[in-house]
């Protein structure tokens, strides 16, 4: 089990965003998370990792709390996110987005990066080579000497996985990452996202567009904070209560 | 490769004219100008390090007049050697921010701003409850000089340390860790879910901006010899932002180049100095408006508006 969440539960205020959600996720593959607008996705992310805290429950990666743990102290243990909007570092360029981005690995100390020694050197030289690699990944290396704000927006979208995968996470969680782009970026993204779970990543995945469940193993439909169903996602497709919550209920009945 | 040597060799004149200055000044006024430009540009450039994280503070004369206070006392009261309390000045001022770092750490922009005006305001008020030592509103004389009394091994002091402390500050700048930094600016967000603390590197710059400033207000203590209540007000926080602004902040020579405009040129024209303030205001509209990236930004606009104007005509 690489990430559990157990009964958790986020308030705002009066309004439940997150209730009573259990989610397990295994190792390996993709995995979906999906629901209509205001589901609480996004908030269900920020939880996971860190950014608020829950009102009750418990997240546990790989059997160890994380629960209220601090972002960058997720970050390091190897989960890394996607974000749906302000994705990036605007004023520095796609490489220097990558290049900050690999702060985890490999490490160097604030000594060593002041006083320019050989391991610090040694360290930026790698940095500036995987982070060409993983620009190349996601075809993004052609635009790598642009300054990220100017990025057309399926480049920005495609910079947030990029980053994502420099800090080299055994989980990744992407927060829409097909949101606005065109037909042939969603395809190319499918592929990219496809290639980095063939590299031994798990990835959790929120998305509205449903080709994505194409990809995934394994998907979770949430309405209103609560789960609503669990399963393959031929299982998901014929679920009555997911059509009804996408649909409305005529649609439900004429279903069956 | 060509424009890099070409800026190598620029600042070499310039250190070469700097050096050679003495020689033809032969005012001791003007000398006691570029010394104290010296110290400010520390002052300035330090206020600069903090800003990259996007944080202006208003009350950096007050961590100045720490680093001031700490070098007088310990030099007057206990005797050490100015040698010594220069140094301690500036960690005894680094020792403060990193306390007050913490709280500081969770605010940003202009709730930053608020709470180190505050500061700086308060650093005052600290002064005058502790006059014994400080002196309070009448100040503190007879602080042992660093130099005995003539004016050019000052200059020459202050040019070295000056130079030295920049070299400093523009490795931090330029290495990892000035990278780190400016992410967290742009987005502490995103920083932090790449596993970057932002709490620990806002509170290490402030540390170092501060030690730095601790510095200067330590070698102007053991220059000018005295220390009054009005050395580091509101005002001198407020003076070392517009000097910032004026030179640019988005560029590591600004804040040496503002502080050296607006500190030299009022002495040029001295008659006029109860203009200073409209002058002052005026330049800063003028750089708001018209050059956001300040002077230091000069050049790049000069050259934008002549290939502009070029192809209109």
């Amino acid at each position: 089990m690489l990430l559990e969440v157990i009964r958790l539960t986020k308030y705002f205020g009066g309004l439940a965003a997150i209730e009573d959600l259990d989610i397990q996720i295994d190792e390996g593959g993709i995995v979906g998370l999906i629901g209509p607008n205001g589901a609480g996705k996004t908030t269900f992310f920020n939880l996971a990792n860190g950014f608020i805290r829950p009102t009750s429950g418990e997240v546990r990666y790989k059997g160890k709390e994380i629960t209220g743990m601090k972002p960058h102290k997720i970050a390091r243990l190897g989960i890394a996110r996607s974000f749906q909007l302000v994705p990036l570092f605007g004023e520095f360029t796609t490489l220097q987005n990558i290049i900050v981005s690999c702060y985890l690995h490999p490490r160097s100390s604030l000594w060593r990066a002041f006083f320019n020694t050989a391991t610090y050197q040694r360290n930026e030289k790698y940095c500036l080579e995987h982070s060409l690699e993983i620009l190349e990944l996601v075809g993004l290396d052609k635009v790598k000497d642009e300054l990220a704000q100017n990025l057309p927006h399926g480049y920005q979208k495609m910079l947030g996985i990029a980053r994502a995968l420099a800090i080299k996470p055994q989980l990744m969680m992407l927060d829409e990452p097909l949101a606005g782009m065109n037909r042939d970026e969603v395809t190319f993204t499918m592929k990219a996202i496809e290639e980095i779970s063939d590299q031994g990543v798990t990835i959790l995945v929120v998305e509205h567009n449903m080709r994505i469940l194409d990809l995934c193993k394994k998907v979770f439909v949430i309405n209103f904070g609560r789960k609503i169903a669990e399963g393959s996602p031929e299982d998901v497709r014929q679920n009555d209560e997911v059509i009804r919550a996408y649909l409305g209920d005529g649609y439900a009945a004429s279903n069956q | 490769m060509i424009s890099l040597r070409r800026t190598a060799i620029s600042y070499l004149l310039i250190l070469i004219f700097l050096c050679l200055l003495p020689v033809f000044i032969k005012s001791y006024y003007l000398l006691h100008v570029f010394i104290l430009t010296f110290i400010y540009i520390i002052a300035t450039s330090s206020l600069r390090l903090i800003a990259t994280s996007g944080q202006i503070s208003l009350g950096h004369a007050g961590f100045m007049s720490i680093g001031a206070y700490t070098a007088a006392i310990l030099a007057k009261e206990l005797g050490w050697s100015p040698w010594l309390t220069l140094p301690l000045g500036g960690l005894s001022t680094m020792i403060v921010a990193m306390i007050v770092g913490y709280p500081f750490s969770r605010l940003r922009l202009i709730y930053f701003s608020m709470v180190s005006l505050f500061f700086g305001i308060g650093i005052l008020a600290v002064n005058q409850v502790f006059d014994y030592y400080t002196g309070g509103f009448s100040g503190m004389m007879l602080i042992p000089p660093l130099l005995g009394s003539s004016k050019l091994p000052y200059y020459y002091f202050f040019l070295g340390l000056t130079l030295l402390c920049l070299i400093f500050m523009v490795r931090f700048e330029t290495c990892r860790i000035g990278l780190t930094i400016k992410a967290i600016a742009q987005s502490h967000t995103v920083a932090s879910s790449v596993g970057i603390n932002e709490a620990a590197y806002r509170i290490l710059i402030l540390s170092i901006g501060c030690f730095f400033a601790g510095i200067a207000g330590a070698g102007y203590a053991h220059y000018t010899l005295v220390l009054t209540h009005g050395t580091f007000n509101l005002l001198a926080s407020i003076n070392l932002v517009i000097y910032m602004l004026v030179g640019g902040i988005n560029r590591f020579i600004g804040p040496v180049i503002g502080t050296a405009v607006l500190m030299i040129l009022p002495e040029l024209f001295r008659d006029l100095k109860e203009y200073v303030p409209f002058v002052f205001s005026g330049i800063m509209l003028l750089v708001l408006f018209v050059m956001p990236d300040g002077l230091a930004g000069l050049p790049g606009q000069i050259k934008y508006w002549i290939s502009t104007h070029r192809k209109k005509g």
